[in-house]
């Protein structure tokens, strides 16, 4: 993942949503659902949703790569801001010490990672300072 | 489950895997479970026609690199079929397209294969 320096905002978003997803593989889809949901109501393209849609399940399947295993994985938990110029959503991973880089894991999301990168506009994946856990951050700009 | 696979045997060692719905991290083991059981029965050269594909993520992908990998290590090969241009798009921009032979239609997929 690429590091940006401008991804975080500076103003309140006007609407916030989140959900939070059990970290099984059936309920991605419930994941982009939602992004669908939500970038649809802001002036993006049929594109632009689409594009956001991948890449949030993209993310929400990382999630999945780095807990393969591990019994009881806790809850993907995804952030959406609304702005009025972009669109920011966080995928957290609420494994305790999730600490394992984006991409660095299975071929898949390594193609995912470069998909992310693609798809949006601007792409942070970091271990969150307060928490320890791994969120990617990831922004898609309304085309003015 | 938001995937159905259909498969034919148009001719002796070819197949056509249809798809239709979403391919991702939770359906994508169907499509790779197909493969391999085609495979193993000896039919390698496999079609994969991604025209009613709705949805198809890096584990999809992931799992025709592997077919066709797996495909050509028994002489075989594993081809295309797509003509949407929103899947089309997932395949250039991850530069897939270079790698897989995709075709507008069966017919022309079926006459490429040898």
């Amino acid at each position: 993942m690429t590091e940006g320096g401008a991804l975080v905002s500076t103003t309140e978003p006007e609407a916030t949503v989140e959900l939070s997803i059990p970290a099984r593989p059936e309920y991605v889809g419930v994941a982009r659902l939602a992004i669908l949901g939500v970038a649809s109501r802001m002036r993006f393209s049929y594109d632009e949703v689409e594009d956001i849609r991948l890449a949030v399940g993209e993310a929400c399947t990382g999630v999945l790569d780095r807990g393969e295993g591990l019994p009881d994985a806790p809850p993907i938990v995804i952030r959406c801001l609304v702005h009025p110029d972009r669109l920011s959503v966080e995928v957290r991973d609420t494994t305790p010490g999730s600490t394992a880089d984006a991409g660095a894991t299975g071929d898949d999301f390594q193609l995912g990672g470069v998909l992310i990168r693609i798809l949006m506009d601007e792409v942070t994946s970091e271990e969150d300072p307060g928490s320890g856990q791994h969120v990617v951050r990831m922004v898609k700009y309304v085309a003015r | 489950m938001n995937l159905r696979v259909e498969t034919t045997t148009p001719r002796d060692g070819v197949a056509v895997v249809s798809l239709s719905g979403e391919v991702d991290v939770y359906t994508s083991p169907r499509v790779k479970q197909e493969i391999v059981d085609l495979l193993n029965r000896g039919i390698t050269r496999i079609i994969v026609d991604t025209t009613k594909v709705e949805y198809l993520d890096s584990t999809g992908l992931g799992v025709l690199i592997g077919g066709l990998k797996r495909a050509r290590e028994r002489d075989g090969d594993l081809r295309l079929i797509c003509d949407n241009p929103r899947i089309l798009r997932i395949f250039e921009i991850t530069g897939l397209t270079k790698i897989f032979d995709i075709h507008a239609n069966e017919a022309e997929a079926l006459d490429a294969v040898k």
